[in-house]
């Protein structure tokens, strides 16, 4: 019992450290510059990378988790 | 018709509120050649596609969309096991379709907070589908933190040959023909429920640092096979047969890095995928996007992905059935492919007056692809799949007004 609390705990601990991770990580407005960037922006090419995942949908078993759009660049 | 009257309000809806509410409307249109060469089963499509966004006061974003598939080829319509005597790829079946989509769709934004929803409506001869999705967006921490969710539903509906409910699935015979679809006494339809769930965190750690891990969960039940396809099975060839029920599960994450001294970034994803079907895939895709004069940018790529087969594939399934379930689907059997492409965007830089010609922003875009199937466990009687070649060429544009 007591090893089974103590690994729960552990297991607390740790993902309230992983959800605060971003929190600590904070890149300033004025520092955004290349993260602002299209290259760096996720989903950027909407349309045009959409077909492509549809051909490969219908020719592969596997489906999903391809990303999604956004990120915010939270420039001004 | 019912296609066109909806794309037709939705257009006008669009360009109705645009003019009232000073809206920022953007035009987009692309158009992909797919093309799957080699030994008698060359498959082609053509995909033209064109949405209209309008964005009011960067509040309200109202959305629409049309894509077309026009397809053509050969396919085998009985799948015969290695030591098979007829010759298959030859006396493969000719075939086109036609399939239309059009999505409209609504979005409400705060400072730091979006909602969307969307409907799609699908439309070819042998398949119907109407899909839901909902999602939600909200940034957090100085907007360094991104998390997002959404829900999809899917209504679909997919024509089969009427059969006694009372047949046994090895006496099923395949869809000869799309003919009679929705509305002949011969033909039924078939549904399948399609539930959809995503979840997405997007993260800059640094000024040239970002991740974005993304989770989807999917549960299909209904009917999942292609009723035009039979597997040869012994004695006789039967309809393949597929599980009702099938749970997808797939966690990828991407990284991007800049490069300052190059003014390019390094743009890497990796995804693992499983479903209740026992398949199990890893992708990994490694790309480098170069921006090599103001608005003009070229990225290069290399993608990598490999999977095993589902629980009830056989490449023969006289000698070595798989229970109750078969297969004549060569994406359900052990494969990898190999993709390398490359693609060139231009986004015309402004004049003095912050304008491109008559347009606030264009772009262009044109793209290519080779892509390498290797089925290593997968025949059509006594030959290997010879279609194993695609390439992929997309043309695009986009002009804000």
């Amino acid at each position: 019992m007591v090893s089974r609390s103590s690994s729960e705990l552990k297991a607390l601990l740790l993902t309230l450290a992983v959800a605060a991770t971003p929190a600590c990580s904070t890149v300033r407005p004025e520092d955004k510059e290349f993260l602002a960037h299209p290259a760096m922006t996720f989903g950027s090419e909407g349309d045009r990378e959409g077909q492509e995942e549809h051909v490969l949908q219908n020719r592969e078993a596997s489906f999903g988790a391809g990303g999604v759009s956004g990120g915010g660049c939270g420039c001004n | 018709m019912q296609l066109t009257r909806l794309l037709l309000w939705a257009w006008l809806g669009v360009a109705a509120l645009g003019s009232v509410a000073e809206a920022q409307v953007t035009v987009g249109s692309t158009t992909s050649f797919y093309r799957e060469s080699g030994g008698g089963l060359e498959s082609t499509a053509i995909t033209p596609s064109l949405q209209i966004r309008g964005d009011i006061q960067d509040v309200v974003t109202l959305r629409a969309g049309w894509e077309a598939d026009i397809v053509s080829g050969a396919s085998v319509a009985v799948v015969d096991a290695p030591g098979g005597e007829v010759d298959a790829v030859t006396s493969a079946t000719k075939w086109n379709d036609f399939r239309n989509t059009a999505t409209a769709g609504i979005g409400v934004a705060s400072e730091f907070a979006r909602l969307d929803a969307s409907y799609t409506y699908g439309h070819e001869s042998d398949y119907r589908s109407h899909g839901f999705q909902l999602s939600a967006q909200a940034e957090l921490f100085d907007r360094n933190t991104t998390l997002s969710i959404s829900y999809g539903r899917g209504f679909d509906k997919v024509c089969n040959l009427r059969q006694p409910t009372a047949l046994e699935a090895v006496d099923r015979q395949r869809l000869p023909t799309s003919d009679g679809c929705f509305g002949g006494e011969d033909r039924e339809s078939l549904d399948l429920a399609i539930h959809t769930f995503q979840g997405g965190w997007t993260q800059a750690w640094a000024p040239i640092l970002a991740t974005q891990l993304t989770l989807t969960a999917q549960v299909l039940h209904g009917y999942q096979g292609n009723p035009y396809r039979a597997v040869w099975l012994g004695r006789a060839a039967a309809q393949e047969h597929h599980p009702e029920h099938r749970a997808r599960y797939a966690g990828g994450l991407g990284v991007r890095l800049w490069l300052a001294p190059l003014r390019g970034a390094l743009q890497l994803f990796g995804r693992l995928y499983r479903d209740t079907w026992n398949i199990r895939s890893v992708t990994a895709e490694l790309a480098y996007d170069q921006t090599v004069a103001e608005g003009l940018r070229v990225r290069v790529r290399g993608r990598y992905y490999n999977q095993t087969g589902a629980h009830f594939y056989s490449d023969d399934y006289t000698r070595f059935p798989r229970g109750q379930y078969f297969t004549g689907d060569r994406e359900l059997s052990p494969m990898s492919s190999w993709l390398v492409g490359g693609r060139l965007e231009y986004d015309i830089p402004a004049n003095d007056e912050g304008s491109v010609g008559p347009f606030a922003r264009f772009v262009l875009a044109a793209k290519f692809d080779w892509i390498k199937y290797d089925f290593r466990a997968f025949h059509y009687g006594q030959v290997s799949v010879p279609n194993n070649t695609g390439i992929l060429a997309t043309l695009g544009l986009e002009a804000g007004f």
